[in-house]
C-alpha cells in the first residue's frame, strides 16, 4: 500500500500534467501555408515574419511548407483528394480555378472587404478571383512584364525609348549590331511565350480571350496584327532565344548581348551579378500598336483558404491581417525586392517597402513597374467576365504554341490565329 | 604499320567521343568557379579568368543544400540496400524454385515499367497517404525500390544462370541450405551483378524528380533534385548557385563509380553477353 499511494499519486500527477498540456495544445490554433516562393532568401523573410506573428499571437501557429510551381498543379489536387492538403495555398488566377472546381476552396469576401476597408485593394488584384458568386483568394502581391532596356546602347545609338510599335520595331533594328541584339523574345510552348506574346496582344487591343458568352474568340485581327509583329520582332532575337525561358532573357540582358527584353524584373540580377550602375537601367511601359491603348500582362497573387474551421478562419483573417500591415506588408514584398509589387493603396505608399537598400537604388524602376502595373490584364480574367475553363488553354501552353507557329513554322499570323482558335475550342470543350 | 594506323584511329576517336562527353561537364565545373559576372557573359572564355569559391559558399552556408544532400544520400543508400535484397532474393527464387505462374510472375514484374510514371502520382499519392508515408524519405525508398527491382530481378536472374548447377549441388550434398547457397555460393559468384544493380538503384534514386517533388511536403525531407529547382528559382536565376549545385550534386555518383564502376562494367558485360 505504502508503495501503491505514491505510485498512484505520480500517476495521476501524470495524467493531470498530459491533460493540461494537451489543452494547451488544443487551444493552439495551428495553420500551414503552402506557398511557392522557394529560393532560400524568400523562405527566410516568410519566416521571419511567421515568427513575429506567432510571438504576437500566442493562440496562433503557423507554419509555411515552401513547394515548387512545377508540381503544385498536380500535387495540390493529390493532398486534397488524400485529405492533407494546406491550410492556405497561394495562388496564381489560373491555378484558383483549378481547385475551386473541385470544392476545395472557401469564398474569402468577408476577409477581402476588411483588408480592402483598411488598406484599399487594386480592383485589377481582386477582379481575377471574383467569380461564381465568391471571392476566391486574397490578393497579396502583384507582378507585372515591362519593357527593359540598357539606358547606355539606346542612348549611344541615339534611340529614345519606344512607345509605340513603329518605334519600337525601330529601335531594335538600330541597336542590333554586331555581338547585340535589339531585343530577346522567347518562341516555345511555355509560360514565358504565353506572356510576352499576351503582353503584345493586349496593346494590339486583343486582350480579351472570351465573348461575353464564353466562346473563345483568339481569331480576331487584333490578335493576328500581335503575332506578326512578334514575329517582326523576334527576328532581331539571338539565335537560340526560340528555347528561352526568363532566366536566359534575363542573362542576355544581363550580359549586354540583348539591348531589350519583356520581363517581369531584371532589378536583382542586374544588382548583384552585373557591375551595372542602378542609372543605366532602363523600363518603360510596353510599347502598342497605333491603333491600341497600352497595358500590359499582370499577376495578382495571392493566398486561398481551403480549411472550413471556422477557427482556422478567424487565425487567417488574423495573419493576413498582420501580413498587409504597412509595416509587415512592405518586408514581405521585399522578399524578393523589385518583383513583387503591393495590391494595396496602404502598400504602395509604406516606409517598408520602400526603405528596403535595394528598392531605395531602384527606385525610379519600381515607380515605373508599379505604375505599368495598374494597366496589367490577364488572359481569362478581363472585363469582369472570368472563365475558369481558361486553366485547360493556359495548360497547354496555347496562346505560345501561336507564336510558335508563326515565328518557327513561317505560319502566316491569321492562319496561326485561326488553327490555335480551334485548339482552344477543343481544350474548352 | 596498319596495327598501328588502327591504333590511332581508335585514340582520336575516343578523344573525340570523350571531348563530346565531358566538354559539358567541363563547362559547368569551371562555371562553378567563375565570378557572376563571367558565368553570364555570353562569350565566356574557356579557362575562367579568376576563380571564386562564392557560389559554392552561398550553397552550403545560405541555402538547405546540405540537408538536401543527406536526405538524397538516406533515400539512395536505403533504395540501394532494399533493391540488392529483394532482388537477389526475388532472382534466386524465380531461377531455382519451380513453382506454378513462375514465367508468368517473372514477366509481370515488368508491368511496373509499362505506365508513364505521371499517371500513377495521384494513387501512388493516394497510398501513400493511407500508410502515412506522405512527407517521410520512407515513401520516396518504397517508390524507387519498386521501379528498380523489376530490371534487377532480370539481371540478377541472368547472373545466377551462369553459374553452374553442380556448385549449388555439391553445397547442398555438404548441409548447406537453401539461404546458405544463396549468401555463400551464389552472391560470392555474382559480385560484379550485385555491383551493377547496387549502382542501378543508386543512380535511379540519386536522380528521381517527379515523385521526390510530389510525395515530399517539407524543406527538411526534401531530396537534391527537388531541392536544387527550388534554390535556383523560376524567374530570377542565379547561375553559379546553379552550376555550384550542379557540379556537387554529380560528386557522390562520381565517387560511387570510382569505387566499384569497374564491377559495375564487368557486371553489364557479362550480363549481356550470357
Amino acid at each position: 500500500m505504502r508503495i501503491r499511494t505514491p505510485l498512484i499519486l505520480g500517476a495521476a500527477t501524470a495524467v493531470a500534467v498530459s491533460a493540461l498540456s494537451a489543452g494547451t495544445v488544443q487551444a493552439q490554433t495551428e495553420l500551414l501555408i503552402w506557398h511557392m516562393e522557394q529560393p532560400p532568401h524568400r523562405v527566410d523573410r516568410i519566416q521571419e515574419l511567421l515568427d513575429e506573428f506567432n510571438a504576437a499571437n500566442p493562440g496562433i501557429v503557423v507554419r509555411q511548407e515552401p513547394q515548387n510551381w512545377g508540381e503544385i498543379y498536380a500535387k495540390a489536387p493529390a493532398a486534397v483528394a488524400a485529405g492533407n492538403a494546406p491550410d492556405l495555398l497561394f495562388a496564381i488566377p489560373d491555378f484558383a480555378p483549378l481547385l475551386q472546381g473541385i470544392g476545395a476552396l472557401q469564398p474569402v469576401d468577408e476577409i477581402v472587404a476588411g483588408l480592402d476597408n483598411a488598406h484599399g485593394f487594386y480592383d485589377a488584384a481582386v477582379e481575377p478571383y471574383a467569380y461564381d458568386g465568391g471571392i476566391w483568394a486574397v490578393p497579396l502581391y502583384n507582378m507585372a512584364i515591362s519593357l527593359w532596356y540598357h539606358r547606355p546602347m539606346l542612348e549611344a545609338a541615339g534611340v529614345t525609348p519606344p512607345e509605340t510599335w513603329d518605334d519600337w520595331v525601330a529601335a531594335v533594328e538600330t541597336l542590333s549590331t554586331d555581338g547585340v541584339h535589339g531585343i530577346g523574345l522567347p518562341a516555345n510552348r511555355h509560360l514565358y511565350t504565353d506572356q510576352t506574346t499576351y503582353a503584345l496582344m493586349v496593346n494590339a487591343g486583343a486582350s480579351e480571350l472570351y465573348n461575353d458568352d464564353g466562346t473563345v474568340r483568339f481569331d480576331n485581327p487584333e490578335t493576328a496584327a500581335a503575332l506578326d509583329f512578334y514575329g517582326r520582332l523576334f527576328a532581331f532575337s539571338p539565335p537560340d532565344a526560340a528555347n528561352w525561358t526568363w532566366g536566359e532573357a534575363e542573362a542576355c540582358f544581363a550580359s549586354q548581348t540583348c539591348a531589350m527584353i519583356l520581363q517581369f524584373t531584371v532589378i536583382t540580377t542586374y544588382d548583384t551579378q552585373t557591375d551595372g550602375d542602378p542609372a543605366d537601367l532602363g523600363v518603360v511601359a510596353i510599347p502598342h500598336a497605333a491603333s491600341a491603348d497600352g497595358g500590359t500582362i499582370s499577376y495578382s497573387n495571392g493566398v486561398m483558404l481551403l480549411t472550413d474551421d471556422p477557427e482556422k478562419r478567424a487565425a487567417t483573417e488574423a495573419f493576413l491581417t498582420f501580413l498587409m500591415e504597412p509595416e509587415t506588408y512592405g518586408r514581405f514584398l521585399n522578399m524578393e525586392p523589385g518583383l513583387f509589387l503591393p495590391v494595396t493603396e496602404t502598400g504602395a505608399e509604406a516606409d517598408s517597402f520602400w526603405s528596403d537598400p535595394m528598392a531605395e537604388r531602384y527606385r525610379p524602376q519600381i515607380e515605373t513597374m508599379l505604375e505599368n502595373s495598374q494597366a496589367g490584364r490577364l488572359f481569362g480574367f478581363t472585363s469582369g467576365n472570368i472563365f475558369p475553363s481558361i486553366a485547360a488553354i493556359s495548360a497547354q501552353n496555347l496562346i505560345a504554341q501561336a507564336t510558335q507557329a508563326v515565328v518557327l513554322d513561317d505560319m502566316a499570323a491569321v492562319e496561326a490565329a485561326s488553327e490555335i482558335q480551334e485548339r482552344m475550342e477543343d481544350a474548352i470543350r | 604499320m596498319t596495327r598501328w594506323r588502327g591504333s590511332a584511329a581508335q585514340v582520336i576517336v575516343l578523344g573525340l567521343l570523350a571531348i563530346f562527353v565531358l566538354l559539358p561537364f567541363y563547362w559547368v565545373v569551371a562555371g562553378s568557379f567563375r565570378t557572376p559576372e563571367e558565368v553570364i557573359a555570353r562569350a565566356a572564355p574557356w579557362f575562367p579568368r579568376s576563380l571564386t569559391l562564392e557560389h559554392y559558399g552561398n550553397l552550403l552556408r545560405q541555402s538547405p543544400f546540405p540537408t538536401y544532400l543527406l536526405n538524397s544520400l538516406i533515400v539512395a543508400f536505403g533504395t540501394m540496400a532494399f533493391t540488392v535484397v529483394v532482388s537477389t532474393l526475388a532472382a534466386y527464387g524465380f531461377y531455382r524454385l519451380r513453382f506454378p505462374g513462375r514465367e508468368w510472375l517473372l514477366n509481370a514484374t515488368l508491368l511496373a515499367y509499362a505506365f508513364p510514371g505521371v499517371l500513377l502520382i495521384v494513387p501512388m499519392y493516394g497510398m501513400m497517404s493511407t500508410l502515412g508515408l506522405i512527407d517521410s524519405l520512407m515513401s520516396l525508398i518504397v517508390i524507387n525500390v519498386t521501379f528498380a527491382a523489376p530490371f534487377a530481378v532480370w539481371m540478377m536472374k541472368a547472373f545466377f544462370q551462369t553459374i553452374p548447377l553442380e556448385l549449388e549441388e555439391a553445397a547442398i550434398l555438404d548441409g548447406a541450405s537453401r539461404f546458405q547457397v544463396l549468401t555463400r555460393i551464389m552472391l560470392p559468384l555474382t559480385a560484379p551483378g550485385v555491383a551493377s544493380i547496387a549502382i542501378f538503384a543508386f543512380v535511379m534514386s540519386w536522380t528521381e524528380y517527379m515523385f521526390a517533388s510530389i510525395l515530399i511536403l517539407s524543406d527538411d525531407q526534401r531530396t537534391l533534385p527537388v531541392g536544387l529547382a527550388g534554390i535556383i528559382g523560376q524567374y530570377q536565376i542565379d547561375w553559379g548557385l546553379l552550376l555550384a549545385g550542379a557540379t556537387l550534386i554529380t560528386l557522390p555518383v562520381v565517387i560511387l563509380f570510382a569505387m566499384i564502376g569497374r564491377y559495375f562494367v564487368e557486371g553489364m558485360t557479362a550480363g549481356a553477353v550470357k
